[in-house]
């Protein structure tokens, strides 16, 4: 069973919320911390829904209302979230305002939507769909667990059109834990150096990125999405090569076929190294992009590349922002493999194609 | 076209006993886990009791046979004592292990540590054995860990849908095996109690001081609990090479979705009967092929006044017996999808039906009464087991016996 | 002294304020209308918020949700309730 990506919403720190200009006018940080670039929430949310909302909340409704209008879909047959860490902004309110009042007096709201399943709860509720509702989450595959759970749905025939996606914050709780793990970097730089410095570490991203996931596809189809492989902890480089190139025969296809190769590259000179090496052995002509100066780290990341994958294919167009390796200019792009890793322990490869004259109805 | 899946062992500790027998024991003798804190520390120890697991977290590592001060949390370690009696209990040998897939569901997850550390964590000049819980909060974390205690690579996940996340755990194992992804997977959650959860749920006006009253008029409303359950779940080729046996077979579920409230569900219980519905179509039976469900019955007002009336409205005459085994355990949350999936295997084991403890008066609106005494022996063929949860999530599943 | 009618001025201002209620005006809420229900589109999350809100600024502690309902049912009964039994 095919899975068509018909539509996307993505807020992230570039301006990518309404679909136009892509990746054009790239927003530069230089605290190590990336936060997003928001459309005015009451273009999405009704005002009186809007007063309780948090602001991840918000980009939440907001990203999975932009997809679904892109799509052309009203309610969708299922709704499937995922995230790293969940809603922190309001669990570190609520946390602290036990810690500091004596457990007495706490606002029940910051603990309602702190929970893991507030978005997707939320969704079904502003869209009436009463179907299949789950959410993923933890620091490794929530996304891609998602997605597969999508695509298994699909292939079961319990929906027509899914709605996916993924949420994270860049948090100062999570950033401050992370910093002392040696995740991130300790010299403070600016976004747009992050592939030059060569260091070790990486810089804290957020966003929000939903999808609808269809059986069928139509006109307005982005791309097709193929396949999705984790590979949790390699025990070292050998397995995750082999890992990818047992995916890709799956799929019949070899290194070659591969036109634009997104690298879930963070910045990291140690993390990065089996990333680096895939490129190199795997993929030596396929031109390459890179994607996590724009948006940073975060656990769900994957989404970051999904869009971007899915909008050089619908665009057949490959923003300078992101290029590293640059293709063949009269090159069509067909296929387009993602290759991310979260923090060098959770892999993941994607694998999207487009048709070389686009979709049509069924 | 799709396998069918069946369960070869299960594994649980919840406050009434730290494995399958010890639990089964205290559900045939009316023995419930209600009661003051012991450790948890928190304001409210002299006012608002629970269902605590009767293990420190020093004993529960001796007991999961991991170290002292390796930063797992008090989720994670539960999660790792009925996991590992789960896999025994199915008879897994290491390599049937280190080819299966792990689901589990947590929403608590690492908190109880965050909360107690949280600002020594914050501090990048503090330095102590605290460190260890550096990064240990979010749900995936347990996940991980009994990952790499059974050296699980495969289809690993971590399911966080508020209190149907376990059942969603086990309905995702369902589908991993049903069409050939796998050929065995371990599915449930572990949730342990903490201060955030606990003044959480207070906060929202949901916890009766005394012990909880499911189905009856004058409930008001639940206690918490913890503890953790795993299933096993494999293909019928997968067991069967190894000459070993099933108990249950997974032959129906349903998650859908309320849409009602953010925490409430619709009185009228829409969700709750379109969940068994859907459970019922996909088994292919009829109402009158169930036994027994083992009902949510959380004991708040709304909770028991929705599922009740979903109950009645679609057995209406030939309602079954059913019970709320929460009384025992307590709301387990995130675990208590698997931990009640494990009471209803027990329940065709026995050949026995667990009461709904505290239940005196009928409720106005409701016809049918739940079950009060420890029926045994009782012949089951099939039995229905729900989950719901905030968000509007509504999830059950049927097991039909081997 | 507070007299009952300035306990209701002031209370307006604080539910609007903790319910975050953009851009509506305390005299536009009419202290004898049901505060939930289908007409003003609050619902028992607000409510538990203004147990809190009763708690903090007013010193009462209200455990019980079948009492909280009666309490709250409009912000004079709110006030009424408030003025019997405030200890700040």
């Amino acid at each position: 069973m095919a899975c068509y990506i018909n539509g996307a919403g993505m807020i992230s720190p570039q301006r990518t919320y309404d679909n136009e200009a892509f990746l054009t006018d790239i927003a530069s940080y230089d605290r190590n911390v990336l936060t997003c670039l928001l459309p005015n929430f009451k273009d999405y949310i009704h005002p009186f829904q809007l007063r309780r909302l948090s602001r991840m909340l918000c980009m939440g409704l907001a990203a999975a209302t932009i997809c679904l209008r892109e799509a052309g879909i009203e309610t969708p047959d299922a709704v499937i979230a995922a995230t790293g860490y969940g809603f922190q902004e309001d669990m570190a309110k609520f946390l602290t305002e036990m810690l500091e009042q004596d457990e007495q007096q706490l606002t029940p709201s910051y603990f309602m939507q702190s929970t893991y399943n507030a978005l997707a709860g939320l969704i079904a509720l502003s869209v009436k769909c009463l179907g299949y509702n789950t959410t993923y989450a933890g620091k490794g595959f929530a996304f891609e667990t998602a997605l597969q759970d999508a695509m298994m749905l699909l292939r079961e025939q319990e929906a027509q059109h899914i709605l996916a996606g993924s949420f994270d914050e860049a948090s100062p709780v999570q950033f401050r834990e992370y910093a002392r793990l040696g995740y991130f970097k300790k010299e403070t730089i600016s976004n747009l150096q992050l592939f030059d410095c060569q260091t070790p570490g990486t810089i804290q991203g957020e966003g929000v990125a939903f999808f609808t996931l269809s059986a069928v596809s139509a006109p307005h189809t982005w791309c097709r999405l193929k396949g999705i492989r984790t590979i949790h902890k390699p025990v070292d480089y050998r397995e995750l090569s082999e890992a990818l190139t047992t995916f890709l025969a799956r799929h019949g296809l070899t290194p070659g076929a591969i036109d634009v190769v997104v690298n879930g590259a963070s910045g990291d000179v140690i993390r990065d190294r089996w990333n680096t090496a895939l490129l190199q052995d795997a993929f030596p002509n396929a031109a390459e992009v890179r994607f996590k100066h724009l948006c940073g780290e975060y656990a769900t990341a994957t989404s970051f590349a999904l869009w971007l994958g899915a909008m050089i294919l619908m665009r057949q167009a490959i923003p300078d922002a992101v290029q590293a390796r640059p293709v063949h200019p009269c090159r069509k792009v067909k296929t387009v493999l993602i290759c991310n890793h979260f923090l060098g322990k959770h892999y993941a490869f994607l694998l999207l194609d487009r048709e070389a004259n686009g979709f049509s109805c069924p | 076209m799709s396998r069918r899946v069946f369960i070869t062992g299960y594994g649980v500790i919840t406050a009434i006993g730290n494995n399958a027998e010890e639990n089964c024991t205290s559900l045939i003798h009316r023995r419930c886990g209600f009661g003051k804190l012991d450790f948890l520390e928190t304001v409210h120890r002299d006012r608002l009791f629970a269902c605590e697991v009767k293990l420190s977290d020093d004993a529960l590592c001796r007991l999961a046979g991991v170290s002292i001060g390796a930063g797992y949390t008090r989720t994670t370690l539960l999660g790792l004592v009925a996991a590992k009696e789960a896999i025994a209990a199915a008879g897994l040998s290491d390599a049937d292990v280190q080819h299966a897939g792990l689901i589990s569901a947590t929403t608590a997850g690492g908190i109880r540590e965050l909360e107690r550390h949280f600002y020594d964590l914050q501090d990048p000049g503090k330095k102590g054995a605290f460190v260890a819980y550096l990064d240990t909060a979010d749900p995936g974390e347990h996940t991980e860990r009994l990952a790499e205690y059974f050296h699980i690579k495969k289809c690993l996940g971590t399911v966080s849908n508020a209190c149907s996340s376990a059942a969603n755990a086990i309905i995702l194992g369902e589908r991993l095996v049903a069409h050939g992804e796998i050929d065995c997977v371990i599915c449930g959650g572990a949730e342990a109690l903490s201060k955030v959860t606990i003044n959480g749920f207070n906060a929202l006006m949901i916890l009766d001081r005394e012990h909880c009253k499911p189905f009856d008029e004058n409930r008001n409303g639940l206690n918490l609990g913890e503890g953790a359950a795993y299933i096993v779940l494999e293909s019928e080729g997968s067991f069967q090479r190894s000459g070993r046996r099933a108990i249950a077979e997974l032959a129906g579920y349903a998650n859908v979705n309320e849409a009602f409230h953010q925490t409430a569900s619709s009185p009228q219980g829409t969700g709750a009967l379109e969940a068994m519905k859907r459970t019922l179509a996909k088994a292919g039976m009829d109402t009158a092929d169930i036994d027994y469900i083992n009902a949510h019955g959380t004991a708040t007002e709304n909770n028991d006044l929705s599922e009740g009336l979903a109950i009645q409205r679609l057995f209406g005459d030939r309602t079954p017996p059913f019970s709320s085994t929460k009384p025992y355990t307590g709301h387990t949350t995130s675990a208590a999808g698997s931990v009640e999936a494990a009471f209803c295997l027990m329940a065709f084991q026995q050949g026995c039906l667990f009461p709904n403890i505290n239940f005196q008066q009928p409720m106005k609106e409701l016809d049918i009464q739940p079950l009060t005494e420890v029926t045994h022996p009782v012949r089951l063929r099939n039995i229905l087991s729900n989950s719901f949860g905030f968000g509007g999530s509504a999830a059950s599943l049927l097991f039909a016996k081997c | 002294m507070q007299t009952l009618e300035e306990l209701i001025t002031l209370l307006k201002a604080q539910i609007i304020e903790r319910l975050n209620i953009d851009g509506m005006d305390p005299e536009e809420l009419d202290e004898d209308m049901p505060l939930f229900g289908d007409i003003t589109g609050l619902d028992s999350i607000d409510a538990l918020e203004l147990v809190v809100l009763i708690h903090k600024r007013y010193g009462i502690k209200i455990t019980d949700s079948k009492k909280a309902r009666k309490i709250l049912y409009n912000v004079r009964t709110m006030a009424e309730y408030i003025s019997e039994h405030r200890t700040a």
